[in-house]
């Protein structure tokens, strides 16, 4: 059932044991999970089913340190979260990526790939994804990886109808979950605002945070301040470790056979390090993206030309009437050390229409991911080299430690950290299952537990984890 | 021109684009550790890095 308001919901008086907060993947895929166990479930999603310029004001904030993307535009509030306009790129997180590194601290996760492999069969079903292909190792030091440029499923458009028809479970738009209320044990009730002004307290058995990356950390920190530390009891990381996948253009190549690598659909290849050679370099993970421009013949020899030297090949193209660029771009990701320091906080001075204090993100990209990128770029560079197969050239500013580019990708909207995952209640917020560490009934879902980011886009692995999450609370509610 | 440049292996057309001395990257170009390629015991697959190249130092020679 699709309600549009919370009105017509309690109107229709649906029992929910689960409440879900957000519709975006996570929280459509922990909802579908747990309706089809049979549990009756409601997801309050803040927005109505269309984008609306009023509902994206919620989302304004401010970011203190390195340059990123206003918040109000890096994430979108309505019916299917930022599932209607991500770019479908997917990949689940490596096993590499789950483990702890010596070099970097606060690393490695209490669950490992393997807890989430069992799943990948219906996040294929639910993404639309063919199967990946293994890397493939081209040196000691890397991997030639599968990024799948999925169709993008918007998973509003997708499930509407299923969730309309569904009998366990109900959605409810418009309905804006402004605070938890709760006593240190338990979450009591959730206050809502609808049609501008406040609904209320809604009262379920079950509590799953699924607000996104940057909201699921703003709604604990003021539901915890409001509640005198009721709702997340251990808050020492709450808000912390905040990651993004800074994305840069990182220099150029020039490879001796463009058909060694097989290119997608949109010319592209990925590359990234073997765990060896990360803890050789005492490095994190990157991801090269190898940008091939689709020239042939005569064109492709010039274009080799504009990496070595620009003015000839200039003239040539001039002589061919035609403009082109470098034969291949390499844009570099990479996984950002996870630090207390990169977190969100709440807002001293600006509140957003329901009173609740905006998001204060404070961000800073540290000198182990400049040494990551420089020394990613030339692992890769080498590997090219020494195999022959091909020659890359780093961009100056990275080569001359300038500043990092503000005109460029910059990062990837990922938003992941803030209420992570781990067994140390200084450093985590949630268990291995998803759960608000010292809370009976409150959980997380989406890529703020992630501990760790890996090199590839979340949502891939941010599904696997609400798929696992919806099917351990199917046990947990039916006990 | 053109039918001359298709008629080459594509590898030997890179390796004459990187190597190519006229080029603006390598002209003016200090040999790096230009004592060391000097010897004639210096290893040509030997990794250099030059002007943000990552190059072979056989790709100077
Ligand atoms: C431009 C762009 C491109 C992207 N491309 C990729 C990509 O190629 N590959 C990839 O893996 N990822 C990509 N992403 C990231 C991807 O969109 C997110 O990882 C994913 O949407 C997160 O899902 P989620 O359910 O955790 O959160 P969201 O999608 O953010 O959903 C949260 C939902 O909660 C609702 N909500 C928020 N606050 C409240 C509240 N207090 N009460 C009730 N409801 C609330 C929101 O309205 C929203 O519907 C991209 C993102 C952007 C912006």
């Amino acid at each position: 059932m699709i309600f549009d308001n919370y009105e017509a919901f309690r109107a229709a008086n649906f029992i929910a044991k689960v409440c879900i907060l957000g519709s975006g993947p996570a929280g459509t895929t922990v909802a579908r999970k747990l309706g089809a166990a049979g549990i009756p479930v409601v997801v309050l999603e803040a927005g109505s089913r269309e984008f609306s310029d009023e509902s994206q004001d919620f989302y304004r904030g401010t970011t203190v340190g390195d340059f990123y993307f206003d918040l109000d535009i890096t994430r979108l509030r309505y019916m299917g979260g930022s599932s209607n306009h991500w770019a479908g790129w997917c990949r689940v997180l490596d096993k590499l990526d789950f483990e702890p590194k010596a070099w970097a601290p606060d690393t490695g996760w209490p669950i490992s790939r393997a807890d989430i492999e069992p799943y990948l069969p219906e996040v294929h079903d639910i993404l639309e994804l063919p199967g990946f292909r293994p890397d493939v190792p081209i040196s000691d030091d890397i991997r030639w990886i599968q990024l799948i440029k999925s169709p993008a499923v918007r998973f509003a458009e997708k499930f509407a109808d299923e969730l309309d028809k569904s009998r366990n479970i109900a959605v409810v738009l418009n309905t804006y979950a402004t605070e938890l209320t709760g006593d240190g044990k338990k979450v009591t009730g959730a206050r809502l605002w609808s049609n501008g002004q406040d609904a209320g307290l809604f009262s379920a058995d079950y509590f799953i945070v699924c607000t996104g990356g940057l909201e699921n950390s703003r709604l604990l920190l003021w539901s915890n301040q409001r509640s005198n530390g009721g709702v997340v009891p251990n808050a020492a990381a709450l808000g912390r470790y905040w990651m993004e996948h800074p994305t840069f253009e990182g220099g150029n190549a020039i490879l001796a056979d463009y058909g060694e690598f097989e290119v997608d659909a949109v010319n592209e290849a990925f590359f990234s390090p073997s765990l060896a050679a990360m803890e050789r370099l005492q490095i994190m993970n990157f991801g090269i993206r190898l940008i091939e421009m689709p020239y042939a013949g005569i064109k492709r020899v010039i274009a080799d030309l504009a990496c070595t030297a620009p003015d000839m090949a200039e003239w040539a193209a001039y002589q061919l009437s035609q403009n082109l660029r470098c034969a291949a771009q390499l844009y570099v990701a990479w996984e950002q050390a996870p630090l207390a320091s990169n977190q969100i906080v709440l807002s001293k001075t600006d509140v957003d229409h329901a009173g609740v204090p905006r998001i204060e993100l404070h961000w800073k990209k540290s000198e182990l991911e400049r040494r990551t990128l420089r020394e990613g770029l030339k692992l890769f560079g080498t590997t090219l080299a020494q195999k022959d197969l091909g020659r890359v050239r780093i961009a100056d500013w990275i080569t001359d430690s300038g500043d990092f580019p503000t005109d460029e990708e910059t990062a990837g909207h990922h938003h992941m950290g803030g209420t992570r995952m781990g067994t140390d209640v200084t450093r985590s917020v949630v268990d291995a299952n998803c759960k608000v560490h010292g809370m009976d009934n409150l959980y997380v879902g989406g890529s703020s537990v992630f501990c760790t980011s890996g090199e590839c886009n979340p949502t891939t692995t941010i599904t696997a984890l609400a798929c696992r999450l919806g099917e351990h609370l199917s046990k947990v509610v039916a006990a | 021109m053109s039918s001359f440049i298709k008629k080459m292996h594509r590898r030997t057309i890179v390796q004459a684009l990187i190597a190519l001395p006229a080029l603006s990257l390598f002209r003016a170009l200090p040999h790096p550790s230009a004592s060391s390629s000097d010897r004639p015991d210096a290893d040509p697959h030997e990794i250099v890095e030059v002007s943000g190249w990552i190059l072979k130092r056989s790709d100077l020679a």
